[in-house]
C-alpha cells in the first residue's frame, strides 16, 4: 500500500497542479475576456456612435444644402437654366449625390436633367409636404436601383417650367457609403441604417446591399432566441439602443443598434465576435503562447533531464549489457558450450554465443540467419530436434538430447548434449538452447573403452599365452620328467637308458626351442630386437640351411631341393643369423607339415633393382604338404597360431615360429607372403633387399691356372646354372649329362693335352653315378685332376666310399662360385687333402685342452666340466668374474688354452671380467680366446660379448657340437695368429 | 439556342409529314419551305402553315430534314440549285455555310419590320445591320431567375450589381441555401450568358475572334468570367454536388427550394419545371445574370428561328407575301395563341407573357443583350465549352487551362467548318 502511495504520489501532485493551473487560467481568461469584451463593445459603441453622428450630420448637411439651393433658386429666380444647372453640377461634385430632383407637391419628381422619374417616398411624402419637415427616405428606381433620398420642402418655385415645392438629392447606396467612409474593423463589420421595421435604407458596403429588411434576415438566419428578437424589434421600433450577441451563418456576431436621431432610423452594426474579441484573443493568444512557451521550456528542461537521465541509465544499462555480453562472449568462448536464445513462435535467433563457429564450423552469421543450419550438420539427418519436440517442452521446463554433428570446417564428428529450456522473458516466450560439447568426454570414454578392450584382449592374450605356454612347456617337461623317472628305474638296462636318454634329449631340445622362440618373440614384440648387419655369403647361408634341414627331410624321405635362378650376388650385407632363423623356420615348417616322401623346394632368385649398391632377392619355400585353409592364412603370422587338424595336432610346435619370421622380415624391411590350399601344399615368398659389399678381385682363377672345368649332371638346369655363374670368371665350362659322358670327355681332353683343371660330378646320375665315374677317371687319368662331387644330399654316408674312389671334395648344391673357389682353393694352394668337411663329431678338437670356466651355477659348472671331460679336455672353475680374472692373471702363459665365461655372475659379470683380462698385463691377455657361455642368446648379446673383447658366443644350454665348432675355429685362428707372429719373429 | 428536350418528344408525337401535301400541290401556287423537321413540326408552325394554305389557297411544300442531317442536306440543296423559296434557320454561325450574301433576300424594307420588337429585330440582323429574316419563333428571356419567396423570407432583395450579387450569394450560402443551381453536367448555356456582354458590347472583339486574330485567352473579360465561375464553385455557391447536376436536376433543385437562383429562361418554368413541388413559377422572379462580365448584369434575348427568302427564287414575290402573311397581327396571334413566349411582335397579345419578365421589364430592357456567343462566335459549341469547364470543375485543369481548351475546341470546330482565317 505504502509502495503504491509512493509510486502514485508524483502523479497525484502533477494532476493537482494541472487542475489548479487550469482553474487559475480559466478564471484569468474569463476575467480578461470580460474586461476586453467590455472594452471592445465600448469601443464599438464609440465607433458606431461617431458613425451615427456623422450620418446625422451628413443628413443635416444635405438638408442644409437643399435649403441653400432653395434659397439660391429663390434668389436666382428667372436665372438662366444653364446657370442653375451649373450650380447643381458644382454641388453634385462637392457632395457626391447622384441626382438632384425638383418635386412637386403632387409627388412628381423631375431630375435636374429635365426627365421625370417615379420616386416613391411612401410615408415621407406626408412629412415632407404636410409637416414641412425634411425627410430622408429610401426609394427604388424603375430599374430597381435603390437610392437614398434627402428632401426638404421649399417655397414653391419653378424650374424649367416645372413647378416644385420641394428639393431633393439622391444617393446610390454605394455613393453614400463612400461618402460616409465607414470602414471600421477592417471592413469586416457590417453597418446598416434601417427603418424601425427593419427595412434597409443604407448598407455601408455595396456587397451588403442585398438586404431588403435586415430584421427579417436576422429572424430567419440568426440564432437569436424569440425573446431577444422581440426585444430587438421593439427597440428598433421605439428607437432604443442595445447590443446583443448571436450566430449568423455559423459565425458569432455582435449586433449593436442605436437610433440615428432622424425619425425612427436605427444604425445597426454587425461585427464578428472574433473582431471584437481580437484584443482578448490576442492577449489570450499571447498569454497562452507565453504559458505554452514557459511550459514548453519547463517541459523541455524536464524532458531533457529525463532524456539525460534516461540516456545515462540507458548508457549504463547498455554498458552493463555490453559488459555482460562481452563477459558472456569471453566465457562462452572459453567453454565448449554453445548458447542460443530464440523466439518460440518463429524460431528467430536472438542470440548465439560466438563459439559456435569454433565448435561447429558454422559461421555465427549463418546460424543467426537460420538456426536450422544445425540440422544439416547432424550426422544422422533425422536425428535433430523437431518442432513437435520443442512444443512438447512445458513452460519453465527443459529437455535434453544427445546430438552428433559434423564440424563443418574440420569434418570431425563432435558430440553434444543439447538442453532446451522453455521460458518466458518479459512475457515473450523464448527457447534457450545449450549445446554442451561432450566430444572430449565421448572420446575419453571411447579411449577408455578401447583401453578396456585392449586390456581385456591383452589379458585374454596373456591367458591364452599362459595357457599355450603351459601346454607347450608342460608337454616336453612331462616327457623329460617322465623319462627321467623311467631312466632311474631302468638304469641297468642300456637299451632303455639310450632310448629314454634320446627322448629326454629330444624333449629338452624342443623345450629349449620353445623357450628360445618365446624369448625371441618377447624381444621382438618389445622392440628390443636389432639386426647385426655384417657381410655374409649367400652360398654359406644356403649351405648351412642345407646342412641343418637336409637331415630332417631325409628322415621323412622327402625330396629337398635348393635352386638358384639367375646369378644373384654371393656376398652381401645382412644379418645372417636372423636370415637363418627365417628360412629354418619356413623350411622346417615345410618339412614338418609335408608328409613323408613329399617335396620341398627352396628357390632363390634376384629381382631387378635399379640401385647398383643393393640387390633384392626373392626366396621361395614351397612344398606339397598339407597346406592351410584360407581362414588360417589370415592369422598365420599371429603368435601361437597353429591350425587345428588331425595332422597338425600330432606335430610339435610353439606356434611362434611364423610370428617371429614375420617380425624378422618386417624388421629387415622385407615382405613375406603365403599362398596355400589345404591338401595342395604351401608356398611362402620372402623378398628382401641387401646392401652389396665392395667387389673382390676376379682374376684369382687365372693366377692359379684354372681355365677349363667339366661338369656332369643329369639336370640340364644345373649345368646351365653353373655355366651362367662361371661366365664372369672366364673359365670354360663343359657340361655333360651323365657319368659315362664325363669319363669320355675327361679322357679325351686329357689325351688331347687340354685337360680339365677341375671335374665336377653329380652324385646321382643315371647309369654311372658320380662316385663310380670318379673312380673310372682316377683309374684312367691318375690323381692330378681334382674331382668334386656335387650333391644335394648329406654325403656322410658315402664319404668314405667317395674318398676311396678318388673324390677330392664334396660340393653342396646349389652351386656357388665362391663355394667352388673355397672348395678347390686348398686343393691348389696347400696341395693337401682337403679338410672342407665339417668337423667330425667323432673327433674332438678340444682333446687335451685346458679351460678356465667362469660359472657361478654349480650345476651348470658340473655339466660343463663333465662334457669337457668327455671331450678329453680339462678345466678349472671360477665362481664369478672377479675370481676368473684373478685366476687368469695368476696363471702362467699357456696354462689355459681358452676361457669359457658366463656373463651373469655375482661380484663381477663376464663382460667386465673380459675387459679386465684384456686389460691386464698377462702375456696372453690379448690373445687368449674368451668365449661367452651364457643364457643371454640374443643378437645384441652376441654383439655385446664381442664388443667386450670376447671372441665368440655360445648359448646355454650347452650344445657340444657348437662348442666343438667354435673351439675349432678359435683355435685355428689362434694358431694362425701364433704362426704369423712366429713368422714375423723369424 | 435553347435546349428544350422535354418538349421535343411531345412535338414529335404530333408530327405530320407535310411533305406529302406539298408534293401534290400545283407548282405555281406552291412555295417550298425548308427547315429542320423538329422546328417545322412546332405547333405554332403547323398552325401557321395550315392557316396560310386555308386562307390563301396556296400550297406549301415542306422540306423537313432530320436535325442531324439538316445543315449538310440543306447546304447541298443550295449548292445544287435546289434551294427552297423559304428557308428556316437560326441567325447563328452555321448560317454562314449558306452564302448569305448571294442566297438570301434582305428584308430591311418590308412593311412589317416595324412590328418587330427591338430584341427580335436586333436578333435577325447581320453584322451590317441588314435584316435577314422574319423571326417566327417562341421567344424567351434568359436571366438569373430566383426564388423570390425565399429571398423575401430572408429579407433579401435582388442584386443590381456584380458586388451585390456576390454578396447575395455569400449571404444565401451562409444561411444554408445553395445560392446558384449550376448544372455543370452537360448543360451548355450557362457560359454563353456570361460571354454575351463581352462580345455584344465589344463587336470588334467578336470580329477579331472570328477572324482568328485573337483568342479567348487574350480577352481579359473572358478570363474574368472563367475565374468568377471557378471562384464561385470554390466558395460553394453552386452547392456541394454541382458537378453531378444536369438538365434533369434543375427542376427538383429549384422547385424544392434547395437552390435559390439559376440561370435559365422564363419559358423553362412553364415547360420543364415540375409543379408538384414546394415552389411554383409564382415564387420566382428574375434579375440579371452576373458572371463578372457586366457590372449590372445581363439578360439574353431569345434565339429565334427566322424565315429567310431565297433571293434567287422565281417565287420571291410570293414568298414575300407569305412573310407578310406571317407578320400580320391576326395570323401571328392565331399561331401563338396560348404559347408561353416573349413576344417578337409588338402587337402580339395571345401569347402567355410570364409575370417574372413583366415585373423585370425595366431591368430587362436596360440589360438585355442579343444572344451573341452561341450564335455569332465561329466554331462556338456549348458542349465544347461545357467540356472545358467540366475539366476545370474536376480539378484536371485550372482557369488558364480551361480557357486554352475553349480556344482549342473553338478553333478546331472553325477549321472543320472551313471558316475563313482558321
Amino acid at each position: 500500500m505504502k509502495k503504491w502511495f509512493v509510486k502514485t504520489l508524483p502523479l497525484f501532485i502533477m494532476c493537482l497542479v494541472a487542475v489548479a493551473a487550469i482553474l487559475i487560467g480559466s478564471t484569468y481568461f474569463d476575467f480578461i475576456s470580460k474586461r476586453i469584451y467590455e472594452d471592445s463593445t465600448g469601443h464599438l459603441e464609440e465607433i458606431y456612435g461617431q458613425l451615427n453622428h456623422t450620418f446625422g450630420n451628413f443628413a443635416e448637411r444635405n438638408w442644409g444644402l437643399l435649403k441653400g439651393c432653395g434659397s439660391y433658386f429663390e434668389i436666382a429666380d428667372n436665372a438662366p437654366e444653364e446657370t442653375v444647372s451649373n450650380y447643381i453640377e458644382n454641388e453634385k461634385k462637392y457632395w457626391g449625390f447622384s441626382r438632384f430632383y425638383f418635386i412637386s407637391d403632387d409627388r412628381i419628381c423631375m431630375s435636374s436633367d429635365g426627365s421625370e422619374e417615379s420616386i416613391d417616398l411612401e410615408d415621407s411624402w406626408d412629412i415632407l409636404f404636410n409637416e414641412n419637415e425634411p425627410v430622408m427616405a429610401g426609394a427604388a428606381l424603375s430599374d430597381r436601383q435603390d437610392i437614398i433620398v434627402f428632401a426638404v420642402p421649399t417655397e414653391h418655385g419653378e424650374y424649367n417650367g416645372f413647378g416644385y415645392d420641394a428639393l431633393a438629392v439622391s444617393y446610390t447606396n454605394e455613393a453614400l457609403a463612400s461618402s460616409l467612409r465607414v470602414d471600421a474593423f477592417s471592413g469586416k463589420g457590417k453597418c446598416f441604417v434601417i427603418h424601425g421595421d427593419g427595412k434597409v435604407l443604407l448598407s455601408t458596403q455595396s456587397s451588403d446591399n442585398v438586404f431588403d429588411n435586415y430584421l427579417v434576415y436576422l429572424r430567419s438566419a440568426s440564432d437569436i432566441d424569440p425573446d431577444d428578437m422581440n426585444k430587438l424589434l421593439s427597440d428598433c421600433r421605439s428607437g432604443s439602443s442595445g447590443i446583443l450577441q448571436c450566430k449568423i451563418g455559423g459565425v458569432d456576431q455582435c449586433i449593436l443598434y442605436q437610433p440615428v436621431g432622424i425619425r425612427d432610423y436605427i444604425l445597426l452594426s454587425v461585427v464578428p465576435q472574433s473582431i471584437i474579441s481580437a484584443g482578448f484573443l490576442s492577449v489570450q493568444k499571447i498569454t497562452i503562447n507565453v504559458l505554452i512557451l514557459i511550459f514548453m521550456l519547463i517541459g523541455i528542461s524536464v524532458l531533457a533531464l529525463m532524456i539525460m537521465r534516461s540516456h545515462r541509465l540507458s548508457h549504463k544499462n547498455k554498458m552493463e549489457l555490453q559488459y555482460r555480453e562481452r563477459m558472456f562472449d569471453v566465457l562462452s568462448n572459453s567453454v565448449d558450450d554453445i548458447f542460443i536464445m530464440m523466439d518460440s513462435e518463429n524460431h528467430n535467433v536472438d542470440y548465439i554465443s560466438p563459439n559456435i563457429e569454433r565448435l561447429t564450423g558454422i559461421p555465427i552469421k549463418t546460424a543467426s540467419e537460420d538456426i536450422r543450419v544445425l540440422e544439416k550438420c547432424a550426422v544422422i539427418s533425422n536425428s535433430s530436434v523437431t518442432k513437435a519436440d520443442l512444443e512438447a517442452i512445458p513452460m519453465q521446463g527443459s529437455r535434453s538430447w544427445e546430438c552428433e554433428y559434423i564440424h563443418q570446417t574440420t569434418g570431425e564428428r563432435r558430440w553434444y548434449m543439447m538442453t532446451i529450456y522453455h521460458m518466458s522473458i518479459q512475457d515473450v516466450k523464448k527457447y534457450i538452447v545449450v549445446l554442451s560439447d561432450r566430444t572430449y568426454d565421448r572420446q575419453l570414454n571411447l579411449k577408455l573403452q578401447e583401453a578396456l578392450n585392449a586390456a581385456r584382449s591383452a589379458n585374454e592374450a596373456k591367458s591364452n599365452f599362459l595357457s599355450n605356454m603351459s601346454h607347450d612347456i608342460r608337454t616336453p617337461m612331462n616327457a623329460i620328467v617322465g623319462f627321467s623317472v623311467l631312466l632311474d628305474k631302468e638304469a641297468e638296462n642300456p637299451d632303455k637308458v639310450r632310448e629314454y636318454t634320446r627322448k629326454i634329449t629330444a624333449s629338452s631340445h624342443h623345450l629349449l626351442s620353445l623357450i628360445n622362440d618365446v624369448l625371441d618373440m618377447s624381444k621382438i614384440e618389445s622392440g628390443k630386437t636389432s639386426l647385426n648387419l655384417d657381410r655374409f655369403s649367400l652360398p654359406e647361408l644356403l649351405e648351412e640351411l642345407n646342412i641343418i634341414l637336409m637331415p630332417q627331410a631325409k628322415a621323412k624321405k622327402q625330396e629337398f631341393k635348393m635352386h638358384i635362378q639367375g646369378a644373384p650376388p654371393e656376398q652381401m650385407i645382412g644379418d645372417k643369423l636372423r636370415l637363418n632363423q627365417i628360412f629354418i623356420n619356413l623350411l622346417s615348417n615345410a618339412i614338418k607339415y609335408t608328409p613323408d616322401s613329399g617335396k620341398i623346394e627352396f628357390t632363390v632368385c634376384e629381382l631387378p633393382l635399379d640401385t647398383p649398391q643393393y640387390t633384392k632377392l626373392r626366396f621361395v619355400v614351397s612344398d606339397n604338404g598339407i597346406g592351410m585353409s584360407k581362414e588360417f592364412q589370415k592369422h598365420i603370422f599371429a603368435s601361437f597360431s597353429r591350425e587345428i587338424s588331425s595332422v597338425t595336432n600330432k606335430i610339435q610346435g610353439t606356434g611362434l615360429g611364423m610370428a617371429i619370421t614375420k617380425s624378422l622380415v618386417d624388421l629387415m624391411g622385407g615382405i613375406i607372403d603365403v599362398k596355400s590350399s589345404p591338401g595342395e601344399g604351401s608356398t611362402f615368398t620372402v623378398e628382401l633387399s641387401f646392401a652389396l659389399p665392395e667387389a673382390e678381385e676376379t682374376d684369382m682363377w687365372f693366377r692359379h691356372r684354372i681355365k677349363r672345368i667339366l661338369v656332369a649332371d643329369d639336370e640340364e638346369v644345373v649345368c646351365l646354372g653353373i655355366k651362367e655363374l662361371m661366365r664372369d670368371t672366364g673359365i670354360e665350362v663343359e657340361c655333360v649329362s651323365d657319368g659315362e659322358a664325363a669319363i669320355e670327355a675327361a679322357v679325351e681332353a686329357h689325351n688331347s693335352g687340354n685337360s680339365f683343371n677341375v671335374i665336377l660330378l653329380d652324385w646321382k646320375m643315371p647309369k654311372t653315378d658320380g662316385v663310380e665315374a670318379a673312380r673310372i677317371i682316377r683309374s684312367r687319368l691318375g690323381t692330378d685332376i681334382p674331382i668334386l662331387v656335387l650333391t644335394s644330399y648329406d654325403w656322410g654316408d658315402i664319404e668314405d666310399e667317395a674318398r676311396h674312389a678318388g673324390i677330392n671334395a664334396f660340393m653342396p648344391k646349389p652351386f656357388f662360385v665362391s663355394t667352388f673357389w673355397q672348395t678347390i682353393k686348398p686343393l691348389f694352394f696347400e696341395n693337401t687333402e682337403a679338410k672342407i668337411c665339417s668337423v667330425s663329431p667323432q673327433e674332438s678338437v678340444m682333446s687335451g685342452m685346458h679351460f678356465l670356466v667362469a660359472e657361478d651355477n654349480e650345476l651348470n659348472a658340473e655339466i660343463l666340466t663333465e662334457m669337457l671331460a668327455m671331450e678329453g679336455a680339462s678345466c678349472e672353475l671360477a665362481v664369478n668374474g672377479l675370481e676368473a680374472v684373478s685366476m687368469f692373471q695368476n696363471s702362467k702363459p699357456g696354462y689355459y688354452d681358452m676361457i669359457l665365461m658366463d656373463v651373469q655372475m655375482p661380484a663381477m659379470n663376464g663382460y667386465e671380467a673380459t675387459g679386465r683380462i684384456r686389460a691386464c698385463s698377462h702375456p696372453e691377455a690379448k690373445t687368449i680366446p674368451i668365449v661367452a657361455m651364457t643364457a643371454n642368446t640374443f643378437a645384441e648379446d652376441v654383439r655385446n660379448a664381442l664388443d667386450s673383447g670376447m671372441n665368440g658366443h655360445l648359448a646355454k644350454p650347452i650344445d657340444m657340437n657348437a662348442v666343438r665348432n667354435t673351439v675349432a675355429h678359435l683355435m685355428e685362428d689362434k694358431n694362425k695368429t701364433a704362426d704369423n707372429e712366429g713368422g714375423e719373429d723369424n | 439556342m435553347k435546349i428544350k428536350l422535354p418538349v421535343i418528344p411531345l412535338m414529335l408525337a404530333a408530327l405530320i409529314t407535310l411533305t406529302a401535301c406539298g408534293g401534290s400541290a400545283d407548282d405555281k401556287n406552291t412555295l417550298t419551305v425548308m427547315g429542320k423537321k423538329t422546328d417545322l413540326n412546332k405547333s405554332y408552325m403547323t398552325t401557321l402553315f395550315e392557316r396560310y394554305e386555308s386562307t390563301t389557297g396556296n400550297k406549301l411544300k415542306i422540306i423537313a430534314y432530320d436535325d442531324t442531317d439538316f445543315e449538310i442536306s440543306a447546304q447541298k440543296d443550295f449548292e445544287s440549285g435546289n434551294a427552297p423559296d423559304i428557308f428556316m434557320h437560326f441567325n447563328n454561325a452555321d448560317l454562314n455555310r449558306f452564302d448569305v450574301e448571294n442566297n438570301f433576300y434582305l428584308l430591311n424594307n418590308e412593311p412589317w419590320v416595324d412590328e418587330l420588337t427591338d430584341s427580335a429585330d436586333a436578333y435577325c440582323r447581320d453584322s451590317d445591320g441588314d435584316l435577314l429574316g422574319l423571326p417566327f419563333w417562341e421567344n424567351s428571356v434568359s436571366g438569373c431567375y430566383y426564388n423570390k419567396t425565399i429571398m423575401d423570407s430572408l429579407g433579401l432583395k435582388p442584386a443590381t450589381t456584380q458586388a451585390e450579387f456576390d454578396g447575395l450569394c455569400q449571404v444565401l450560402k451562409d444561411t444554408g441555401y445553395t445560392p446558384i443551381c449550376w448544372p455543370a453536367n452537360g448543360c451548355s448555356w450557362m457560359m454563353q450568358f456570361g460571354l454575351d456582354p463581352v462580345f455584344a458590347d465589344n463587336p470588334e472583339l467578336l470580329e477579331k475572334l472570328n477572324k482568328n486574330e485573337i483568342t479567348y485567352a487574350e480577352i481579359p473579360e473572358v478570363r474574368a468570367m472563367v475565374q468568377w465561375v471557378s471562384d464561385a464553385a470554390e466558395k460553394g455557391w453552386f452547392g456541394p454536388n454541382y458537378i453531378g447536376i444536369g438538365w434533369n436536376e434543375i427542376s427538383p433543385e429549384m422547385s424544392s427550394g434547395n437552390a435559390v437562383m439559376t440561370f435559365i429562361w422564363d419559358t423553362w418554368f412553364y415547360t420543364d419545371m415540375e409543379s408538384s413541388n414546394t415552389y411554383t413559377v409564382d415564387d420566382f422572379a428574375v434579375m440579371p445574370v452576373f458572371m463578372n462580365t457586366a457590372d449590372k448584369g445581363t439578360y439574353e434575348g431569345g434565339n429565334l428561328n427566322m424565315m429567310m427568302l431565297n433571293k434567287n427564287s422565281k417565287k420571291l414575290e410570293e414568298a414575300k407575301q407569305f412573310l407578310a402573311f406571317c407578320a400580320s397581327e391576326e395570323n401571328y396571334n392565331a399561331a401563338f395563341d396560348g404559347i408561353s413566349t416573349v413576344k417578337c411582335f409588338d402587337g402580339q397579345t395571345t401569347n402567355i407573357q410570364s409575370k417574372m419578365v413583366t415585373d423585370a421589364k425595366a431591368s430587362i430592357e436596360e440589360n438585355e443583350r442579343v444572344s451573341t456567343a452561341s450564335s455569332r462566335i465561329v466554331g462556338y459549341s456549348g458542349d465544347d465549352v461545357t467540356a472545358a469547364f467540366e475539366e476545370m470543375f474536376r480539378k484536371k485543369t485550372d482557369v488558364d487551362g480551361c480557357i486554352k481548351m475553349m480556344d482549342q475546341y473553338r478553333i478546331e470546330e472553325a477549321k472543320k467548318q472551313g471558316a475563313e482565317g482558321f
